[in-house]
């Protein structure tokens, strides 16, 4: 029985390695270009700027509105048929640009949320200095607010990770999808084969939460020291 | 006595209104004021009075909706005016100290001298090690706000303000939200600072500081200057209702 198992592992597993690497790059670059993204439109959000404020508004409501599988449907089947010759993507472009899109909405919201729980003292301090609004921001909310954004942010990331098996239906072949075309060839073997998937993510996501409890950690220490 | 007014206030109305334009009320009500170089202003009055929204209209925290500010030479409302760079040469002390909380004292008296004054690094640090020192806290210099009493964190702010060479000091209630221990040492720093010829507006409840140090007091009530006076004068004969139904409360 275990001898069963191990060759069924040991066949399947270069193939589902490289489903890893294709998860780990699809995830890695939504996660970057989305947070790049998402903190810009994060930081505009947080200025009320007239117009912009509004529209970026609009682009998070309807993303954190909507369900991603949908979202990924958009991009993949309607945007490339719009006749727009730069939309006509593959599927592959597709499913990075809808991952990327999806998780900027989760970490505009992260950071106008840590801007603005910057106490207003500390950017009114920093005016009465005679700071202008970039100096304000660059020197004194941003580096406070970051500390703020290292508990929800981990948490968008990892499940920005595991919601890169969805692009499975979309023929992306990634690590569920390999798994799944593992269980065609090892058709009796379906439970094991999922559970190996499963533990193969939860390695992936687990250093990430115990590396975000690090950061937050480190970054608070400054805080958590109090002789009052 | 003085014939060079650094700040020239006339006939500034402010009024608050609520989102929607439901209430509104009427914070300042056609006030004018000016304050003389050297010059030590204390500005009196209950809560709600306008007073601290007067102070922080000085250096344009708060608008105003008409009348005039000059400060130094150059309007406050004026489109052309820069307000950063008028900033920096009003130093302002708050109730809640605001210190920069991801910042030491040290590098909270640092920060603004390079980003602001675009002083070296070495010769900010200087600065702000010798001001640490004038204000007492030098032994304290590498704590975080976090690690600071209430006493030593006004003192820090003191230090920061006094960094960029201000030549106006604003004081928010200062020493209110401090243990009454503590209120003592920040007001003979703030006596010091007047002793040197600073000029300075201070908004304060403490009337004994206001007795000693102030050349002139104003009273404020719903937004109006009630009542301005030496302290002589205004201590011993106030001449409004208002005024002496106030003394009364809290004297």
């Amino acid at each position: 029985m275990l001898e069963h198992y191990w060759s069924v592992t040991t066949s399947l597993l270069p193939f589902l390695w490289k489903g890893f690497l294709e998860t780990f790059y699809v995830s890695l670059v939504a996660i970057v270009v989305g947070s790049l993204i998402g903190a810009l439109i994060g930081v505009v959000r947080s200025q009320r700027i007239p117009l912009l404020t509004g529209l970026f508004g609009l682009y998070i409501h309807v993303l954190r509105g909507t369900p991603f599988l949908v979202q990924l449907y958009v991009f993949y089947f309607v945007l490339p048929n719009t006749g727009i010759s730069w939309l006509s993507w593959d599927s592959r472009t597709a499913a990075f640009v809808a991952l990327s899109v999806y998780t900027s909405s989760y970490v505009a919201e992260i950071i106008k949320a840590a801007i603005e729980a910057v106490p207003r003292g500390q950017s009114e301090a920093a005016t009465a200095l005679g700071m202008n609004r970039i100096q304000r921001l660059w020197y004194v909310v941003f580096p406070q607010a970051l500390k703020l954004t290292v508990p929800p942010m981990s948490s968008v990331y990892v499940m920005i990770i595991k919601s890169t098996a969805i692009l499975s239906v979309v023929g992306i072949s990634e690590l569920t999808r390999q798994g799944e075309v593992s269980i065609l060839r090892y058709p009796r073997d379906i439970l094991f084969i999922y559970g190996l998937i499963a533990f193969i993510y939860f390695l992936y996501c687990y250093p990430v939460l115990r590396f975000a409890r690090w950061a937050e950690r480190r970054v608070g220490m400054a805080r958590t020291v109090d002789l009052d | 006595m003085f014939a060079n007014p650094i700040v020239s206030v006339e006939h500034i109305s402010k009024t608050f209104r609520s989102a929607h334009g439901r209430s509104a009320h009427r914070a300042l009500d056609d006030i004018s004021l000016t304050l003389e170089k050297g010059e030590v202003l204390v500005i009196i009055g209950p809560s709600g009075s306008g007073k601290s929204t007067l102070l922080r209209t000085l250096n344009a925290l708060e608008s105003f909706d008409s009348g005039r500010i000059m400060v130094d030479g150059v309007s406050l409302a004026d489109r052309s005016t820069d307000l950063n760079r008028l900033r920096a040469e009003i130093g302002m002390v708050f109730q809640n100290f605001n210190l920069f909380q991801h910042k030491t004292a040290l590098e909270n008296v640092v920060l603004p001298q390079i980003v602001v004054r675009k002083r070296s690094r070495s010769e900010a640090l200087s600065r702000a090690q010798s001001l640490l020192e004038k204000v007492g806290i030098a032994d304290r210099a590498n704590h975080y706000s976090s690690q600071l009493s209430g006493g030593q964190q006004q003192r820090v702010a003191i230090a920061r303000a006094l960094a960029m060479d201000p030549k106006i000091m604003l004081f928010d209630e200062a020493t209110s939200a401090l243990d009454p221990e503590m209120v003592g040492g920040i007001l003979d720093l703030m006596r010091g600072l007047a002793a040197e010829g600073m000029t300075m507006a201070v908004v304060t409840h403490e009337m004994g500081f206001a007795r000693e140090v102030a050349d002139r007091i104003i009273f404020m009530d719903a937004g109006r200057i009630v009542e301005e006076g030496t302290p002589g004068s205004f201590f011993t004969s106030p001449s409004h209702e208002r005024t002496r139904a106030f003394l009364d409360q809290i004297l």
